[in-house]
């Protein structure tokens, strides 16, 4: 999209220098590019050309300390599928993404709904809602890390000194309660998103449509499930997408929880890949390894699109 | 320069240009500023405990070559914070000394192997790059330094043979790194506790440990460390273990034998310790943890370098009076612990400075006593000849041990240490499988009743042949 340039002063009194640069700046479609340019440049460069040297790796005998490209064909893949560990970790990325989606989605509207409602301080609610989602992610999980630690828990603390336990819970230590945990803290990091995009929404929905159910004699809940939750599916659903897919690849949360322990529990696709291709050297089985994130979130995303499409039709 | 809006030989621009240009000035001021920021942030130091003693003079061997350029190092964080300020003054005065202008970074140990992966993946980055675990690996990707290991042993006479097997290929035969330093592996005990079930001396065997830690364990609640976590002191103790019952993940030509009656017992072993004298909490714990645990009073024996130690010494005197050392345990078969530390110095072939990284090794390794004295005793010399006061040190701690000759037990250290890789060298199958928790998951799997012992070193079998046939197809694994 290109305009005329809208500067309308006379270009005697202009030197040229300043005449050029003033109507660049003030060019729409010019500006537009320029601002799209970064988020161009970024996904290119910080997307699109790792996920092509994922691919090139994954067929390839890469290690960290032979960056040599030579062609290994599929025997990556045959020796990461032979693999008893990888099968687990796509066990468990497949349980932490599907509880981790359905919890965010369900806190998102919850919180969504409060977000939305008027009382006093609303500001300063919101503000703390967003804070997990606006800390960077290895320091909230760091933190999360020292409220789970074995010996010295403050959750622990507040449950014994409720008369809930008696002993330290060492939530990180049981395969059950390391999942929960890894679970709990995505959830927590992830609902602020889904909460603001499902208060997006909830307040673009007419206010006559929900007054007209009130007239009706529909009550609260009623409401909920038969007006509001069905004019905000394809919304929902966008949340659940977001939430499904950052959870889907991410490894940071159960990377500094867990190191994907005990005895491989919690380990996921992301961080199997990290070990293998990183610490363990293996570049070409961890991109491997990494590939298999990608059909997988490929086939969520346009079935979850396509569900979207087809309520917004229906 | 460029016109500025507003002058007065300039028209005035209309405002909504001037939010603009303002947005795009004041972001770009505010990422400066955070890059600023961000660059001036350091890393924090902790307690240290106080010298009694007097610092070894260092040393200078005038270079074999004239030298000149620059150098820089990575190298990590050293757990004793008074290192690095004595490590950054003595390179900086050689680089003087020489002519070469000299850096160092120090980073957290645990970014060591992604930065020296991208770096050597980029071809670009420092000279000279140390770590703390077995860097095999990179060897495709680094200098031969069988010429700095034939200087040095000309020097010093001969290195330990498990510094040796922690840096050198046989395959190969290259020296893929210089291991000039390396740090035991003790087990560390609160007195108090083991004296309460007549060991005062702490266990000598891992029977004692089971009787000893488990008898603790009923009477106060506090249970044994071993950890079975994926981290490396886990890993570091699992090996103990497995050496002490006569099992191994390969034998001396690197042919995978892990799968044997003697691996089996001592899983049996780990399940049992684990049920009557530990908690789940050895499977949640990074590698501080133990450290924590054994401070707080939590545990009542890990199994640790002495760094746990020199930290409650600055903190908590009492505390650090409390624990004491014992050596490697004896099982079945041996009494073998992993180092805890190892030295593993690599240039990479993209360096543009090797004889001057080469040199500074050697000038390094000569003052190796500074090197100890300022780790406060955490660092021991690889080629022990050079550090002729080491033992006196571990007779009477200059950092103030009560009794004074608390680290004595160190002074045989040698004989119950080994690679990670033992019998064999620590080569890259060795490392992926420590890098990946082969053996703690093996280990943890049938202390967690999830398999039988059997299963469970069937499992790690899998995994291993697998790891070895990989290596192995690019020629750095013999077998």
């Amino acid at each position: 999209m290109t305009h005329a340039p809208t500067d309308r002063r006379p270009a005697a009194v202009q030197p040229p220098r300043a005449r050029a640069k003033a109507g660049l700046a003030d060019r729409e479609g010019f500006l537009a590019w320029v601002m799209l340019l970064p988020s161009v440049v970024y996904i290119v460069a910080l997307v699109g050309v790792p996920f092509l040297l994922a691919i090139a790796f994954a067929f390839s005998d890469v290690t960290t300390g032979d960056p040599s490209f030579d062609f290994a064909g599929f025997r990556n893949f045959d020796e990461i599928l032979t693999d008893g560990v990888f099968w687990r970790a796509l066990r468990n990325t497949l349980v932490f993404t599907l509880v981790s989606m359905v919890l965010i989605v369900l806190f998102g509207k919850v919180l969504a709904n409060i977000l939305v409602a008027d009382f006093h301080g609303k500001w300063f609610v919101r503000f703390l809602v967003l804070l997990p989602w606006t800390t960077p992610v290895a320091l909230s999980t760091i933190s999360w890390l020292w409220f789970l630690d074995s010996i010295y828990s403050p959750v622990d603390w507040v449950l014994r000194h409720l008369g809930l336990i008696d002993a330290n819970v060492v939530w990180l230590g049981r395969p059950g309660t390391a999942m929960a945990s890894v679970v709990a803290v995505q959830t927590w990091r992830l609902t602020p998103l889904a909460a603001v995009i499902v208060m997006a929404g909830l307040v673009a929905i007419p206010r006559d449509i929900d007054e007209a159910a009130r007239i009706d004699g529909a009550g609260f809940w009623r409401r909920m499930f038969e007006v509001t939750i069905p004019l905000t599916l394809p919304v929902i659903a966008v949340a659940g997408l977001f939430g499904a897919i950052m959870t889907f690849t991410d490894m940071t949360v159960p990377y500094v929880l867990t190191r994907g322990g005990p005895t491989h529990s919690t380990d996921v696709l992301a961080s199997w890949a990290y070990f293998r291709g990183i610490e363990g050297g293996d570049v070409g089985q961890g991109a491997a390894i990494a590939l298999f994130l990608f059909p997988l979130l490929l086939a969520g995303a346009i079935a979850i699109l396509r569900a979207v499409r087809r309520l917004e039709a229906g | 320069m460029a016109d500025r809006p507003g002058t007065p030989d300039t028209p005035r621009p209309d405002s909504a240009e001037t939010s603009r240009r303002g947005f795009l000035s004041s972001t770009a001021l505010a990422a400066g500023a955070y890059g600023l920021l961000a660059g001036c942030a350091s890393e924090s130091s902790g307690p240290q405990a106080k010298s009694v003693g007097n610092a070894p003079k260092e040393v200078f061997t005038s270079p074999a070559k004239k030298l000149g350029g620059s150098l820089s190092i990575l190298m990590w964080s050293h757990f004793v914070p008074r290192h690095d300020k004595w490590f950054d003054k003595f390179l900086s005065d050689w680089g003087e000394k020489v002519g070469v202008d000299v850096r160092v970074d120090h980073i957290n140990t645990v970014d060591v192997p992604r930065r020296a992966a991208s770096e050597i993946q980029a071809g670009r980055g420092h000279d000279l790059i140390q770590h703390i675990a077995p860097f095999s690996q990179y060897e495709p990707s680094v200098l031969d330094m069988t010429d700095v290991v034939q200087e040095a042993t000309r020097r010093w006479g001969q290195q330990l043979e498990l510094c040796r097997k922690s840096s050198y290929n046989p395959n190969t035969r290259r020296f893929y790194a210089y291991c000039p330093g390396w740090s035991p592996d003790p087990g560390d005990y609160r007195r108090s506790m083991w004296q309460k079930v007549g060991m005062p001396n702490g266990p000598t065997s891992w029977d004692d440990l089971l009787r000893g830690a488990a008898e603790i364990k009923k009477q106060t609640g506090v249970p044994c460390g071993i950890g079975l976590s994926p981290e490396t002191d886990s890993n570091m103790a699992a090996r103990a273990l497995l050496w002490s019952f006569g099992g191994s993940v390969q034998d001396p030509h690197e042919r995978v034998v892990v799968n044997s009656d003697a691996t089996v017992a001592a899983v049996e072993y780990m399940a049992r310790l684990f049920k009557e004298a530990e908690t789940s909490e050895v499977f949640s714990w990074t590698p501080a943890s133990n450290n924590q645990a054994l401070i707080a009073g939590k545990s009542s024996y890990i199994v640790n370098s002495i760094s746990a130690w020199r930290t409650a010494m600055g903190t908590n005197r009492a505390i650090g009076d409390d624990i004491f050392f014992v050596p490697a345990l004896r099982g079945p078969k041996a009494a073998l612990a992993a180092q805890h530390v190892i030295q593993q110095w690599i240039v990479p072939k993209y360096a543009a400075n090797p004889d001057a990284a080469k040199e500074f090794l050697l000038h390094y390794t000569a003052n190796f006593p500074s090197v100890s004295y300022h780790s406060e005793l955490y660092d021991l010399p690889g080629w022990p000849s050079v550090v002729p006061q080491l033992n006196g040190w571990l007779d009477n701690d200059p950092w103030g041990a009560k009794p004074a000759n608390k680290l004595a037990l160190l002074k045989t250290a040698t004989s119950w240490s080994a690679n990670i890789g033992y019998p064999g060298p620590s080569n890259p199958a060795i490392g992926e499988i420590f890098n990946t928790n082969v053996l703690p998951t093996m280990f943890g799997r049938a202390a967690r009743g999830q398999a039988s012992p059997a299963q469970a070193v069937a499992e790690a079998e899998d995994r291993i042949n697998a790891i070895f046939k990989n290596w192995r197809a690019r020629g750095l694994v013999g077998g």
